[in-house]
């Protein structure tokens, strides 16, 4: 009797369970697929200032078709390079366990546009940070016992997308505290870090260009708890042996309040600050040494006091690239930024050259003109009203 | 009792845990009453640890090397009625959020709107100030709303997100009269001297212009694009989020806050 009466609750949970299984595959089926993002015929950048480039955001994006809009964007405004983020955290969340997919994901984008790539490479997983800073560690704290992982990761990514990216910048603005992980900004740490992912990416992909991290345009005397004088950081990188452990330097300059023109000075940040480090290598004897300008630009925030307005941003720009044609030991040039993937409603949302929702400023069209040589309306806006 | 009970059995399978889940069900009705906190167990350091954006003008701003704002003000209020003193702690915009994980600070008040992304590690206040993007016209106006700007003149400043706006309503509703200057200042001034019937511009920069035109009988009908600026407190610290949001509401309730914002507004 125990038997049937236990024949027949198998029997009920069974029908439940299928009857669970049908409306989840009902409910399955009714769910809209994601769009898709299909890759049409591969395009070509047509351009006549082949330095224009832009830092794009892509990795956060949720969905393929805005990586395959954001790029064909960038190719359409003439702009040949991009520089995008590749954090380490995302592709090896366990050790020697890598998901290469949100990678691939935006190369083959990437490649249909026809538009090449500066890989910037950092942000450490859980498992490479130290326990002793668990409390206080960030996403950027690597800690030298963990340098050969990171160099791993490094030679890994340049082995798998040999041929396709051959620029590498390692890690992001290591003088300032925040993005050393709230450690001490110390230059040898940087050396260290350079020296042991050069020789392992070197053996990965020989034709790997190997950028040393650009540097935070900061004014932060010796000791500050918030950073480094970009000038004296690199003097040091210079001083420790750092020279034999990049192929390029990447640099940051902004414009801030300034005009393209001003002219740069120690205690000053401006564009033309890009000179002053320039001038640093020359005087290490790295002259042969190119340059790559990876983020530059200006801001029209309306609130932030580094801003300018819309027009004047426009207006430094053009004229920043127009400089840079001048300057032979710079290779690209990269306007930060492109575009981010959601709003933060504050001074960063003011670098951006397209919304969000993929509506496209006026300074797009700026830099499109500028780097097609299209014509652009002299009237932009309306003479001031009369009283 | 127990054909009952069969019957239940039958219907739902695993009926062990839809009992365990009905003899939970009353504990969910009586919350424990949580105990009240003292300042001690919320800021056991002795200070609110404020996190600022210093470069963001009116709210954080450093003048003759003194740091100052709505912000500033309001940080300095709430400290003064939870009653513990503050500490100012200067922050990049990239780095805010960091520093509030990584224990630099207790709170940001560094004039940020609400980020879902983060609710797993951070609680916010309610709003302390509206900070979007504002229909600007005379009081005597028939504009009330975006919806009436068809067939009438609109003025913005040009590549602002007021113009991104704008573009957007222009696909929203019938034409309307396109009117970007190089400044907000001329597309305030051009609705103040009759050349525009209505302004798109930021709240801010509005509030500051009708300050300096205190002659013009002007207002913001509708914000066009809500931009709350919030609190940003660590979520393991509830006791601190509490504390400081009582505290705000206690200074929106008095009219202090509206008194502390119209110093710079």
């Amino acid at each position: 009797m125990g038997n049937l009466i236990g024949q027949k609750r198998l029997k009920t949970s069974v029908g439940w369970a299928a009857r669970v299984a049908l409306l989840y595959l009902i409910v399955i089926a009714l769910v809209p697929p994601p769009p898709r993002a299909l890759l049409g015929a591969a395009h070509t950048v047509e351009t006549e200032k082949p330095h224009v480039c832009v830092h794009t955001r892509l990795i956060d994006e949720v969905d393929e078709w805005k990586i395959a809009q954001s790029l064909q964007y960038v190719r359409e405004m003439g702009a040949s390079t991009i520089v995008e983020f590749f954090p380490w955290a995302y592709v090896e969340s366990s050790p020697d366990q890598y998901n290469w997919a949100s990678v691939d994901r935006i190369l083959c984008h990437v490649q249909n546009q026809g538009l090449r790539v500066i890989a910037r490479i950092g942000f450490v997983p859980d498992w490479a940070r130290s326990t002793d800073q668990e409390h206080t560690s960030t996403l950027n704290t690597l800690t030298p016992e963990f340098y050969a992982d990171f160099a791993e990761f490094a030679a890994d990514f340049a082995a798998r997308y040999a041929g396709v990216i051959d620029h590498f910048i390692i890690w992001n603005e290591p003088n300032l505290a925040f993005e050393w992980g709230f450690q001490a900004v110390d230059p040898l740490n940087y050396v260290e870090l350079l020296r042991t992912v050069y020789p392992a990416v070197k053996r990965a992909n020989p034709d790997a260009v190997i950028l040393a991290a650009p540097l935070a345009p900061t004014l932060e005397p010796r000791g500050s708890p918030n950073g480094l004088n970009d000038l004296l950081y690199l003097e040091a990188l210079y001083q420790n042996g750092a020279a034999n452990y990049f192929d390029a330097l990447a640099i940051h300059t902004y414009g801030f309040t300034h005009a393209a023109d001003d002219p740069p000075a120690a205690d000053v940040l401006n564009f033309r600050r890009a000179e002053l480090l320039r001038a640093i290598m020359i005087r290490y004897g790295d002259e042969d040494t190119p340059a790559y300008i990876t983020e530059t630009g200006w801001n029209d925030s309306p609130r932030w006091t580094n801003a300018v307005s819309p027009s004047q941003r426009i207006a430094e720009t053009i004229r920043a690239f127009e400089l840079a044609e001048e300057w032979d030991w710079l290779t690209s040039m990269c306007v930060w930024v492109f575009r981010i993937p959601a709003p933060t409603f504050n001074y960063p949302d003011y670098f951006t050259l397209v919304n969000v929702d993929f509506q496209r400023k006026p300074i797009y069209y700026a830099l499109r003109a500028y780097a097609r040589g299209f014509a652009q309306s002299e009237m932009l806006w309306l003479p001031p009203p009369a009283e | 009792m127990a054909s009952t009970a069969r019957r239940i059995s039958q219907l739902l399978p695993f009926t062990w845990v839809w009992w365990i889940l009905g003899a939970l069900l009353p504990l969910a009705a009586f919350p424990r009453t949580p105990s009240p906190v003292t300042i001690w167990e919320a800021f056991p350091r002795g200070e609110i640890r404020v996190g600022v954006d210093a470069s963001h003008a009116p709210f954080a701003a450093y003048v003759n090397d003194s740091l100052v704002g709505i912000d500033i003000d309001l940080a300095s209020a709430l400290a003064a009625q939870i009653g513990v003193p503050v500490r100012f702690v200067p922050l990049g915009f990239d780095g805010l959020y960091d520093a509030l994980y990584a224990d630099q600070i207790d709170v940001l008040i560094a004039a940020i709107p609400r980020d879902t992304s983060r609710g797993d590690r951070v609680l916010y206040t309610p709003a302390y100030f509206e900070a979007g993007i504002a229909l600007v016209t005379p009081r005597s106006s028939t504009i009330t709303q975006m919806a009436d700007v068809s067939g009438r003149r609109l003025a913005y400043e040009f590549g602002s997100s007021a113009h991104s706006e704008a573009d957007i309503w222009a696909r929203r509703i019938l034409p309307f009269g396109h009117m970007p200057y190089q400044f907000a200042a001329h597309a305030l001034d051009a609705v103040r001297v009759g050349d525009a019937d209505a302004a798109l511009v930021e709240t801010v920069a509005a509030h500051l212009y009708m300050r300096a035109h205190p002659e013009w009988d002007a207002h913001m009908p509708q914000v066009v694009l809500s931009i709350p600026y919030v609190m940003a407190l660590r979520i393991d610290r509830p006791s601190q989020a509490v504390m400081i949001t009582a505290a705000l509401e206690h200074l929106r309730e008095s009219g202090a806050l509206d008194t502390l914002i119209s110093r710079w507004l």
